[in-house]
């Protein structure tokens, strides 16, 4: 089964859609959504487990937004495979604030 | 960190520049994957029609008489898909739909347009040169095949309905639906039967 066919599945872990197409609200959301795909495609983790994880985020806070549960759900895929560690995501998120402070025009909150 | 949407784009951002520096995803692949689902996940709305249309004739015919009655059979509707008009592909003519003056697109079974259905170049020259424009988006129109451009406006807006590809004779509609992409509903390509 292709991967598209899973995320035509419908309930809380399908992603919002208008007419047929995926929505993003913003770029980082359709990131999020793409770094998914591909961990999954480089077959370190699967939709299945994905999806697991999603659900489970989804159903800690139904008031957090959407894409929010779905980079939460990300970052745990990618921590559990030991991919990465959240030590290591905290490092380099610190790092690239220091940089962008010069380097480009992002307002910081 | 839900707090802060800011928050959220910088910590997807450090996630994705931390996979690709360890060699675990490229960045290419990820615009790659974004682009694939944005493209060609939004008009499997249409690729249903289609598959449809392939296996059931009476659905077929009401899908030629009235578009817009016929996709509301799966739910399929909305203002912007009033007036839906299926243009059919035959061994002898071919359909391709553009919109001259805007960028009007049946959006209730496509999704959002292309940017290149949107460009002027497209809308220009395919009333003018539709061989060659589809020839240069690779597809080659025999001589004897009937080129019809239908351009779109408000009241009308063109859908075509290919021609089902050989080798598919035992399909069901699910895997006839995954064979149709957005640009054989254009009619800028054509849909190609499942690959050995």
């Amino acid at each position: 089964m292709k991967t598209f066919e899973l995320l035509d599945a419908a309930g809380s872990a399908a992603p919002p859609r208008s007419n047929g197409e995926l929505v993003f609200d913003a770029p980082w959301q359709q990131r999020a959504f793409g770094i998914t795909m591909a961990v999954i495609d480089s077959g370190t983790t699967t939709w299945k487990d994905f999806r697991l994880q999603l659900i489970s985020r989804v159903a800690e806070d139904d008031a957090r937004p959407y894409w929010e549960s779905w980079a939460a759900a990300l970052e745990d895929v990618v921590t559990s495979a030991a991919m990465l560690t959240s030590a290591e995501i905290d490092r380099h998120e610190d790092a690239l604030a220091q940089r962008e402070a010069g380097h480009d025009h992002r307002r910081r909150e | 960190m839900s707090a802060e949407h800011s928050g959220i784009a910088a910590r997807v951002e450090a996630l994705e520049g931390l996979l690709a520096q360890k060699g675990l995803i490229d960045v290419e692949s990820v615009d790659r994957l974004i682009d694939h689902f944005t493209s060609d996940v939004g008009p499997l709305n249409g690729a249903k029609v289609i598959a449809r249309a392939w296996v059931d004739a009476a659905f077929k015919q009401r899908l030629l008489d009235d578009g817009t009655k016929a996709v509301a059979e799966f739910g399929f509707g909305g203002p912007e898909g009033a007036c839906l008009v299926t243009v059919e592909n035959t061994p002898t003519v071919h359909n391709v739909v553009v919109c001259t003056l805007c960028s009007c697109y049946p959006w209730t079974v496509l999704g959002l347009p292309p940017g290149w259905y949107k460009s002027s170049a497209y809308r220009s020259r395919l009333v003018a040169q539709p061989r060659a424009v589809l020839r240069e988006m690779g597809l080659d129109i025999q001589p004897e095949v009937i080129v019809r451009v239908w351009d779109s406006s408000a009241e009308a807006r063109y859908f075509v309905l290919p021609m089902r590809p050989a080798g598919t004779a035992g399909m069901g509609e699910a895997e006839l639906a995954s064979l149709v992409t957005r640009d054989a509903m254009i009619g800028v390509a054509r849909v190609e039967g499942p690959v050995a």
